[in-house]
């Protein structure tokens, strides 16, 4: 009975997994392939690896994309903690029903709509006070942190209301600014948060083409809509080669992550025990 | 005395706004928005190097997509490339500047037919110039055809038109493009009729002309035939000349014996064009005119035919196209069937959202 379930537990995660990995696994054999068709093996290649390091389109792109990413990243996080903030430990206030409206209304408003919005709120702007002048950089960057930092206020919120209160309080009891009781004590617990907050915010950006490409300028091709453009064409393996160097990134990134915020949590609760330990 | 320096300031520092003024309307830069992969890889580099204008070099997929950004205003872009019946919406819209044609000193190159076809969507040619153009028909895999059915007329609409010959090509794969206008032209002209009519009575006729064709056919996409094609997984499909060149490079390179080759129909076949214009409230509309003109210099234009295997509407440059590209008469037919391809002129919107509808009912085989 134990060995059936068992069996059939292991089988469903299988099954699972390769779901969500054999497409990949199949997009990083097929960008050492030969031929230029993507669903036809011809062969052991690295040759687009080296047609992609010259592809000075894509390349800037990329490298556009990851900018964009890591400025929407920081201003998300920042903006989205200050939300997350006010809504788990203000208390009752005046308009917290429609700033919280306000706050989850990115996550669910269809991206077309508010690409759309912003569009001609950028358009209204520039004829108004004249900034921001044309589209490009600047507004992709204020589109991608309007909805990340959206994401981000929802992380904080959730991870604040599940931190004890009262450690706070004993800090305030101890004649610690409230200021500094915020660097000090409520940051570092809620770090956590703070950093799959900064990734879902990167990841978010690098991985936006709808509201990118209403709101882009001349000399602002993310990688999404360039790679978008290309597929009318059909998607050449370059297309994979960058995709595998992407997987590879951000593999080893979230692995580094993990191991950091493992490490962390380990300390904490060590530090814990030892102040229990203290007390009695 | 007083008085005079005063006026001398004043007119100095008129003089000094107006030279900066004019300085900034000289900016060095250009911003070109272009479909992807459409232009040779130096051509850009080359414009650079030759003026000193720094260019914004962006690309998108549809026509769509462009006419959205023009629509919205204040683009930024200086050079746009729609296709000609979108463009000829947007002429009607006001989006385009005149063309300055003094500044054009190459304007004479232009192919004088093609100008002639392009002024049916731009009356008079005063917004744009024709960039590249091509011909809607049908690519297919020579190797399957011949097996299905020896003999096929693969030189004519009938391939995919007449109700019993496609029929026999149903489990090989016949896919149509996903382009109401440019499917009921060709059908139009195949039946006879008027390629451009605005004609409810037209319009019956071809639906229910597709109704009878719509069980044989797979699908209904834009791009996807390209691979579908180069990997044998389709016989037939109705598709743009150069992209069903592409199919054929594909297949060729992919060496799994698959052969494909595109055929311009003898009954006459959509032709349209790519054409190049300036949107009215371009920020560098200089520096567009001197791009424009570069593109009309015979070899560069010749060089952008070269690499991406359209046809160029430049007289003077055929002589320094290559001859792989120059005597494929899917790319550069003769002057006999040049003479059968007719125009996708823009429909009325009251018999567009009859044709959006009966389209629907098309593809979706009701």
């Amino acid at each position: 009975m134990n060995k059936n379930r068992s069996m059939f537990l292991i089988s469903g995660l299988a099954f699972g997994f390769a779901f969500l990995y054999i497409p990949i696994l199949s997009l990083i054999i097929f960008s050492f392939n030969e031929s230029k068709l993507v669903t036809v093996w011809a062969g052991f290649s690295t040759k687009w690896y080296g047609e992609l390091l010259r592809n000075e389109q894509i390349l800037d792109a990329a490298w556009l994309s990851i900018r964009i990413a890591v400025i929407n990243a920081c201003f998300a996080v920042a903006l989205g903690t200050l939300a997350g903030f006010a809504l788990a430990r203000l208390g009752r206030f005046r308009g917290r029903t429609l700033l919280t409206g306000m706050v989850t209304a990115p996550l669910v408003m269809p991206e077309v709509i508010t690409g759309l919005s912003l569009l001609l709120l950028f358009v209204a702007m520039q004829d108004l006070i004249g900034w921001p002048a044309g589209r490009g950089v600047t507004t992709i960057t204020i589109a991608h942190i309007t909805f990340s930092m959206a994401y981000v206020a929802i992380i904080i919120q959730s991870r604040l209301s599940s931190v004890d209160e009262s450690v706070e309080e004993a800090a305030l009891d101890l004649g610690a600014r409230p200021a500094k009781v915020f660097f000090l004590i409520t940051l570092p617990i809620i770090a956590p948060a703070l950093i799959s907050g900064w990734l879902l915010s990167f990841t978010m950006s690098l991985d936006d083409l709808v509201i990118a490409s209403f709101v882009s300028g001349p000399g602002s091709s993310t990688l999404p809509m360039v790679v978008f453009s290309k597929v009318r064409l059909g998607v050449s393996p370059e297309i994979n080669a960058l995709a595998t160097i992407i997987v590879l990134l951000v593999a080893v990134g979230i692995t580094i992550a993990g191991i950091t915020l493992n490490r962390q949590e380990k300390r904490r609760q060590r530090d814990m025990q030892m102040a229990v330990a203290a007390n009695e | 005395m007083q008085k005079s320096l005063k006026t001398t300031l004043v007119a100095a520092a008129v003089g000094a706004l107006l030279a900066t003024s004019v300085s900034a309307e000289e900016e060095k830069v250009l911003n070109v928005y272009n479909w992807s992969d459409y232009i040779a890889e130096d051509t850009i580099a080359n414009f650079e190097k030759e003026t000193g204008i720094k260019v914004n070099y962006d690309v998108f997929d549809s026509n769509e997509v462009l006419e959205a950004k023009l629509l919205a205003g204040g683009s930024g872009y200086d050079i746009v490339v729609p296709s000609g019946s979108f463009m000829e919406r947007q002429i009607q819209a006001g989006i385009f500047r005149k063309l300055d044609k003094d500044k054009l000193k190459n304007y004479g190159n232009l192919d004088k037919t093609i100008l002639e076809g392009v002024s049916l969507h731009d009356p008079g040619n005063e917004h744009a110039i024709p960039y590249m153009w091509g011909t809607t028909g049908f690519g297919y895999n020579v190797k399957k055809v011949e097996e299905i059915m020896p003999g096929a007329p693969v030189d004519s609409w009938d391939l995919m038109f007449n109700p019993d010959v496609v029929a026999k090509f149903k489990d090989c794969g016949v896919t149509f493009l996903d382009a109401p206008t440019e499917a009921l032209s060709n059908v139009l002209g195949y039946l006879g009729r008027d390629p451009n009519s605005n004609e409810k009575e037209d319009l019956a006729a071809f639906e229910e002309h597709m109704l009878k064709i719509r069980p044989y056919i797979k699908y209904f996409h834009s791009s996807q035939n390209i691979n579908d094609l180069a990997n044998g997984e389709i016989c037939v499909a109705m598709g743009w000349s150069g992209d069903m060149l592409i199919a054929r490079d594909r297949a060729d390179e992919a060496e799994q014996g698959v052969e494909i080759a595109y055929t311009i129909p003898k009954e006459g076949a959509v032709i349209w064009f790519d054409m190049m214009a300036i949107p009215s409230d371009a920020p560098h509309p200089e520096n567009a005119h001197k791009f424009l003109d570069y593109i009309m210099e015979p070899q560069v234009v010749a060089d952008i035919s070269n690499y991406v295997f359209y046809a160029n509407a430049n007289t003077a440059a055929t002589e320094y196209v290559e001859g792989e590209v120059k005597e494929d008469p899917g790319i550069y037919p003769s002057d006999e069937v040049k003479a059968k391809l007719f125009p996708d002129l823009a429909e009325d919107p009251k018999f567009t959202r009859q044709l959006t509808r009966s389209w629907t009912r098309i593809k979706t085989g009701q």
